[in-house]
């Protein structure tokens, strides 16, 4: 990218500081651009402002006191890394989860999932300047929150998943509000499609911005609708299908250049297939236990290691988990997808304007405090 | 041509974009207008927890096992007890928690022994300094049990 | 001949007073509008607590403003950096000189009002570069610098526009180009140098969706990022009242003036007109800013330089073969 564009003099190039402290980016994230006139040359991101010690923390608790600990590195899909967690470790400990809490769960982190999508889509739209769908957004996501409040207890820290099911059953109203939010949400897609869609800014300003080709993917490691919008349909829940995925019929969306606009619209896609799966999941919801209770508090998993990987709002995570045969873990490390994202930018920002670099980071849906942990 | 249809078809999406928006405008305002209408808290909804008052004693059942104190991942709890008879059963005497540092994953409500713990509705917790995040629960229950 | 001449100052100082006056209240009162607007877009009630339906917020955050330290960037250019804010609200107050606001109410009927008008619009220009060029900060130089390319590429489709008008009624005064609506509003003879000025009224006057200067997202607040206290509040100020002038001149122009619709009066005073007609396009404006996402900074020249002039340019040549032809 750097080649087509004549070398600048190096008096004129100056450093600017998209500092941890700015509107655009959605964390504490520092990332140094040295500009030419507005164009980036170069760019540099620094990570690392919002370290809190989640993986020496899980060397110290118990795998059943890891848990709300999970929630809070991505605190947006809070309930999908609760789930991801409670899977590896089944996996580990092997230990079997009745069918009802499978689909509860499934369902619970669709939820989650539109939600982590719509806020994404409000602050993607306000990053670029328009001020009002961020409010529609979250007007549908309270909705999410309140259904997920009345059975979780909580709205964005979930513990809900234990190992081998989940804390409390699900009841008709949460059947029932569930079905009333799916109908409300399609009635709303015409309102954003008409506000955000179709908007000719909003498509001159996302069309051919920071695109991925499949190869520059696959070389950072890129997952989630980053590879999906380059065109490589790789969805965890189709690859290797964990829960009841493969039950569902769904659509994995995939995109035809890598651009801005592409991202956009696999996102959108993907809250529309996630609308899918939570509908034919409450239609086909068994009777019986929402836990296994042989699960011991202090649960010892045999000697191994275990790594599980799962679809998450952003991408491809992953638990890995190496148990000694006592209580504690012996490591527990996360593979989380915004770090391989990120560091996309470094290709990506060269020859953009700084207008054009927000649109990407926006684009890319980085979550800082996962990256850093 | 193309030049004069991207034009039209451009301004075209904004009018749809402001119908949109002009919609909005008329419509009632869904936000809750704070302190003058409250939030109904959902059942489940987990505030710090707090001593159940069992009916047929009138009072709680905490036995200060301890468990509760060893499982909390962020060392919030603190339970003393006595022993009323020598070979009887321990009663819970105190009862503190830091409420700076709980993150409410719930499993000291899970762990005891006796379901003594439930989650409490308080979500109006303020105070001048921090010591006001710590509660004591024995001190709640007895406002508690005068007010019934 | 005495008489006429005190008659005149006394005249000219009662209407500079009710001019200034009446230029703070609307900017106090068009700040309110703008939140109340954004919050019901917004499915919110904006303010609501201060005072009847939070009128009284603007100038409790005026005090507020007021009351703040004046900070000063210890290797900003003090000169400039002080007299920025004086610059830029000083010529917008002279433009309320010829507005005619109605049937005898043109405080300064010049020969050459509309010139008048866009001549001290383009302070603000300098204004800006001098503001975002002493504030010694490189987020400030870069929205000054993209605010006079954008305020530059504009002026020249917004003349173009109000050309078409002046070669209608062949003079510049106002209330000749408003006695000339009496029948019919120039909205219906020139609907595409209408919409055309109104857009380039609101790059003018660096709203969204073309508020690349100060844009919050990329910029923290571009050129005012290092104003603190009353000098970000005169900032504040002046673009509403920017906005005002720019709306009261396209009412003028194109929306008849003090003029009802189609010659009905319906009794109500041609100053109530006025104003319902110039509030009606800043409503308009507010409603723009709030739906639309901003235009990056190369398609907005681009937008200027290949969509605008172009047809400003036929819109002015078919103007003028028309007239000729008439």
């Amino acid at each position: 990218m750097a080649e087509k564009f004549p070398q600048p003099v190096v008096d004129q190039i100056y450093t600017l500081n998209l500092g941890p402290q700015h509107p655009s980016t959605h964390g504490v994230l520092r990332v140094l651009l040295d500009l030419d006139g507005e164009i980036i040359i170069k760019a540099d991101p620094v990570i690392g402002y919002g370290h809190r010690g989640h993986e020496k923390m899980g060397e110290n608790r118990l795998y059943k006191q890891f848990m709300p600990n999970t929630s809070r590195m991505d605190y947006l899909s809070g309930l999908l890394f609760n789930h991801g967690y409670c899977l590896a470790v089944e996996k580990l400990a092997k230990i079997e989860v009745p069918e009802r809490a499978q689909y509860i769960r499934v369902i619970c982190s669709e939820l989650n999932r539109i939600s982590s999508h719509l806020l994404w889509f409000g602050t993607y739209v306000m990053d670029l300047g328009g001020f009002t769908p961020f409010l529609y957004a979250f007007d549908d996501r309270e909705q999410i929150l309140d259904i997920l409040d009345r059975v979780t207890g909580s709205r964005l820290t979930y513990s809900y998943c234990r190992f081998g099911g989940v804390v409390a059953d699900i009841d008709n109203e949460f059947v029932d509000t569930t079905r009333a939010f799916i109908k409300r949400l399609r009635s709303r897609w015409p309102d954003y499609h008409n506000l955000v869609t179709k908007n000719v800014i909003f498509i001159h300003r996302t069309r051919d911005v920071g695109v991925i080709t499949p190869e520059l993917a696959q070389e950072f490691g890129v997952t989630g609708p980053l590879l999906r919008a380059a065109g490589i349909p790789f969805d965890m829940r189709k690859i290797e299908p964990y829960e009841v995925y493969d039950r569902f019929d769904f659509e994995i969306p995939v995109g035809i250049k890598g651009d801005a606009l592409d991202r956009y619209n696999v996102r959108m896609e993907e809250m529309e297939q996630s609308c899918r799966i939570i509908e034919q999941a409450l239609d086909g919801l068994p009777k019986g236990d929402f836990i296994n209770d042989s699960v011991p508090t202090r649960l010892k998993p045999p000697k191994g290691e275990v790594y599980f990987a799962f679809e998450s709002a952003r991408g491809q995570t992953g638990y890995y988990l190496v148990s000694d045969g006592t209580i504690y873990p012996y490591r527990c490390h996360i593979r989380v997808p915004s770090f391989s994202n990120l560091n996309v930018v470094t290709d990506v920002f060269r020859g953009t304007l700084v207008a054009d670099a927000i649109s990407i980071l926006g684009s890319i849906d980085v979550v800082i405090p996962e990256i850093d942990r | 041509m193309g030049y004069f249809k991207e034009i039209l078809e451009g301004g075209w999406s904004l009018v749809e974009g402001m119908k949109v928006t002009l919609r909005r405008l008329y419509r009632p305002v869904v936000t809750l207008q704070y302190p003058r209408q409250r939030v109904a808290m959902s059942p489940a909804y987990r505030g710090h927890t707090e001593l159940i008052i069992f009916p047929d004693t009138g009072t709680h059942k905490c036995i200060a096992c301890g468990q509760c104190e060893r499982m909390c991942p962020s060392n919030v709890i603190k339970v003393q007890g006595t022993k009323l008879q020598a070979k009887g059963p321990k009663v819970g005497t105190h009862y503190v928690i830091d409420f700076t540092r709980c993150s409410l994953c719930g499993l000291c409500v899970e762990v005891c022994p006796t379901k003594a713990l439930k989650y409490s509705k308080e979500y109006e917790l303020v105070g001048t300094s921090r010591w006001d995040g710590v509660i004591d629960l024995m001190a709640r229950l007895e406002a508690q049990k005068k007010q019934a | 001949m005495g008489n006429e001449v005190g008659s005149d100052w006394v005249r000219l100082i009662v209407g500079l007073l009710i001019v200034i006056g009446f230029s703070q209240i609307n900017a106090l009162f068009l700040v309110w509008l703008e939140r109340k607007v954004a919050g019901h877009i917004q499915l919110r009630p904006g303010p609501k607590e201060v005072g009847p339906f939070g009128l009284l917020q603007t100038i409790i955050d005026g005090i507020k403003l007021i009351g703040k330290e004046l900070i000063t960037p210890r290797a900003a250019d003090r000169k400039l950096f002080v007299l920025a804010p004086v610059l830029i609200f000083m010529p917008v107050l002279v433009s309320f000189l010829v507005l005619p606001f109605g049937p005898n109410l043109i405080l300064r009927d010049m020969n050459v009002g509309v010139l008048l008008i866009f001549a001290f619009s383009t302070f603000s220009v300098l204004a800006i570069l001098a503001g975002g060029w002493a504030a010694n900060n490189k987020y400030a130089l870069l929205g000054a610098v993209r605010s006079v390319a954008q305020n530059v590429a504009y002026e020249i489709p917004l003349l173009l526009t109000v050309v078409t008008v002046v070669l209608m009624t062949n003079s510049l005064r106002f209330a000749e180009i408003v006695a000339a609506q009496s029948k019919v509003w120039f909205v219906f003879f020139q609907p595409v140098a209408c919409v055309l000025y109104l857009i380039c009224a609101t790059a003018e006057t660096n709203r969204a969706p073309f508020d690349i200067p100060e844009a919050e997202s990329e910029l923290i607040a571009g050129f005012h990022t290092e104003y603190s206290g009353m000098r970000f509040g005169l900032f504040f100020l002046a673009e509403y009242t920017n906005m005002f002038i720019v709306c009261a001149v396209a009412t003028s122009l194109f929306f008849g003036g003090w003029h009802g619709l189609f010659g009905f009066d319906l009794g109500i005073p041609g100053v109530v007109w006025f104003l319902l007609k110039t509030y009606f396009l800043l409503f308009v404006i507010m409603w723009v800013r709030w739906t639309f996402p901003r235009v990056r900074f190369d398609q907005l020249m681009n937008f200027s330089w290949k969509v605008m002039i172009p047809l400003s340019l036929v819109n002015l040549i078919i103007t003028a073969a028309v007239l000729k032809f008439i």
